[in-house]
């Protein structure tokens, strides 16, 4: 096992490598974040003198190698706009989404897993037809646009949920989070789901195919003859074999649940991760939109090796690659 | 009404819907079973023999039914229970063990749990003592060392240990009717030896009826003292094993006799039988073997009653063979 987990951080430091210089190539190709700096009016000294002032005017590999070095000390530069550190900033921002992204990913599961298995159990009801018919339409209709639609209904019309933002937070077991408070609650139902919905469908499906899948097993025609009651074989024999799947699957996707953020924070203000690299990309704030990139990159590559070190201890059959025997 | 009669099967016919109309796998079966009884039923692959085991079992594939007859066991009509009723019964009374061993566990539980729920399904015991039951059940069976077992997952196994363990869930309520469907046919010859051998022991020690369905007349006529012969889903012919064995009276018998490897005369190729099933959902108007039969005439297009041709001798054929010398 921990053969395997050095191998595979091993992995993940080349890869980070390589991502850093291709986002860095790609980001030096658009626009001139001087344009934004200073004041359209400015006389050409004063431009000169910011470009200068952000190392701006050296050449492409010299603030790659900067860039590199910092990188390897913990400093991802700072940002142009706010004149801060962009890992201080990035660090800042991040618990709200992670809190976002977490709470969407546990809606996703308590709503799609039940009704993914009723579907996979029951094929031709008429429940099913429902429940497959809504997931077409959480996979088909866009996010941005249910989460106008969802402001509109909830916030303006009945006037039962905040419009946007984050609410209070308050700490709890050392975590401070808006979960803990009824105020920051009810500012996050709404673009929890919002970001769930796609995700929400998504787990219906992989469910319901599991267990359409593992149903037709002879094991569970075993089950079934050793007189066990539906009840227990869907317990005992059904979910222990969908969730394998499922959780490798949610593994990644909480990666895109993350990164997926920058639509619903945007609509919903959450004063996130995805907000700021939204106000990032349109300032041309690079240190941060660089920051970010390698941010999700590196976060990809940790809940990859998560997700395999929790597969091969859900799956007695599963053996990690390096590890003896 | 006999007290011996443990299962007492009149007129069954199971159907699957299929576009081209029902397909009924398994039709106007009559079958008696008393307790002690060592029942075989042989047919090539496709001729019914597993529907049948599962429709006295409650577990016919939905949409597949039992459209007509009546299964009682034990002087009590089984064919309209509950799934509550069936729940009851299977495992219980009656245990079923499938052909591929190597598929009828589920290989992310250990055989521990496997084993205990069987019990704890019918009888309110403690885990304890469940667990003492399964370990005599594994002894019983040949398994060694079974407090170990109990801890091991289904891959650790070999064929022939997952085919004991299954064997051994089956007798942990100890049933009065075991339905063996195949139980060797995955495994190497030995094994399927031993486990003839066992099976043989168990049925006399405990007096426990047994229904030992194979595709393999040889097989059978090891263990069984009745045979019944399936052909597309009805029995052919039905006796005690040695006049079968001496006498085999419709062709289809004979002919599975023939391509039985020790019946084969050195040095010269099996004989088998020309052509194969017919299609189910499409038979011929009479004797279903009519267009492979050899002696079939005009009188074979109305369907042949099975009928006794001795006490213990009874075939569905207008021109039965005559005893063999
Ligand atoms: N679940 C099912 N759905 C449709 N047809 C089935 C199903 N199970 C069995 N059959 C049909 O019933 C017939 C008998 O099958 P089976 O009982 O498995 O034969 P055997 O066990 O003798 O090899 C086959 O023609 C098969 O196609
Ligand atoms: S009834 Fe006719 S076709 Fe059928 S087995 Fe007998 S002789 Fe052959
Ligand atoms: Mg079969």
């Amino acid at each position: 096992m921990l053969a395997f987990i050095l191998r595979r951080v091993m992995q993940s430091v080349v890869v980070l490598f390589v991502m850093s210089l291709i986002v860095f190539s790609m980001i030096n190709l658009v626009g001139d974040p001087v344009d934004m700096l200073v004041n359209p009016e400015s006389l050409p000294e004063e431009i000169d003198r910011v470009r200068r002032d952000f190392g701006l005017d050296q050449p492409a590999y010299v603030q790659y190698w900067k860039f590199l070095t910092g990188a390897l000390a913990g400093d991802l530069g700072n940002s142009f706009i706010f004149g801060r550190p962009a890992l201080a900033l990035m660090v800042e921002r991040f618990p709200a989404t992670l809190e976002l992204a977490t709470s969407a990913l546990i809606i996703a599961i308590t709503v799609g897993l039940p009704l993914g298995i009723y579907a996979g159990l029951r094929p031709n009801g008429w429940g099913t037809r429902i429940i497959m018919g809504g997931s077409v339409l959480g996979i088909s209709v866009p996010t941005f646009w249910l989460g106008l639609m969802m402001i509109i209904v909830f916030s303006v019309i009945l006037g039962w949920l905040p419009v946007s933002g984050r609410g209070e937070t308050a700490v709890f077991l050392g975590i401070e989070s808006s979960l803990f408070t009824l105020d920051g609650l009810k500012h996050l139902i709404l673009p929890a789901t919002n970001l769930a919905l796609f995700k929400i469908a998504m787990v219906i499906r992989l469910t319901r195919a599991g267990t359409e899948e593992v149903m037709a097993q002879d094991y569970i025609k075993f089950a079934r003859a050793k007189g066990l009651s539906s009840k227990r074989i869907v317990r005992a024999h059904l979910l222990p074999n969908i969730l394998i799947p499922i959780i490798t699957v949610l593994g990644i996707e909480f990666g895109t649940l993350i990164a997926f953020a920058t639509v619903t924070e945007s609509i919903f203000a959450w004063p996130g991760l995805g907000k700021l690299v939204i106000d990032a990309i349109v300032n041309l704030d690079r240190p941060i939109v660089v920051a970010y990139l390698l941010f999700v990159v590196a976060l990809f590559l940790v809940l990859n090796l998560v997700v395999d070190i929790i597969y091969a201890v859900l799956d007695p059959r599963v053996r990690l690659q390096g590890e003896g025997g | 009404m006999n007290q011996l009669k443990l299962l007492s099967i009149q007129g069954l016919r199971t159907e699957f819907p299929t576009p081209d109309g029902p397909l009924a796998a398994v039709s106007g079966v009559d079958l008696e079973v008393t307790r002690g009884d060592v029942l075989g039923i042989v047919g090539e692959s496709g001729s019914g023999k597993t529907v049948l085991g599962l429709s006295i079992m409650g577990l016919v594939d939905r949409p597949g039914r039992v459209t007509a007859g009546r299964i009682a066991f034990g002087g009590t009509e089984i064919t309209n229970y509950s799934e509550a009723q069936w729940q009851g019964l299977r495992g219980n009374r009656i245990a079923m063990i499938f052909q591929d061993p190597t598929t009828s566990l589920n290989p992310v539980q250990r055989i521990g749990v496997q084993m205990i729920e069987a019990i704890q399904a019918h009888r309110d015991v403690s885990t304890d003592a469940a667990r003492q039951i399964v370990r005599e059940a594994m002894v019983r069976v040949g398994i060694n060392s079974p407090d170990e077992r109990l801890e091991a997952y289904p891959h650790q196994f070999s064929g022939g240990m997952r085919q004991r363990v299954v064997i051994a869930t089956a007798l942990l309520n100890e049933p009065d009717l075991i339905i063996a469907d195949e139980p060797t046919t995955a495994l190497d010859v030995t094994v399927q030896a031993q486990i003839l051998r066992d099976m043989r022991r168990l049925c006399r020690d405990t007096g426990m009826a047994l229904i030992w369905v194979s595709h393999d007349l040889g097989v059978v006529a090891q263990i069984a003292h009745r045979v019944a012969v399936m052909y597309a889903g009805r029995i052919v012919e039905q006796g005690a094993t040695e006049v079968m064995l001496k006498s085999p009276s419709h062709p289809y018998t004979a002919g599975l006799m023939a391509s039985m490897p020790a019946n084969a005369p050195r040095g010269q190729r099996l004989v088998s039988i020309p052509g194969g099933l017919p299609q189910l959902s499409n038979l011929p108007k009479g004797c279903s073997f009519a267009p492979r039969c050899a002696h079939a005439t005009t009188a074979c297009d109305v369907l042949p009653e099975l009928s006794p041709t001795s006490p213990d001798h009874a075939v569905r054929c207008v021109s039965p063979l005559q005893e063999r010398s």
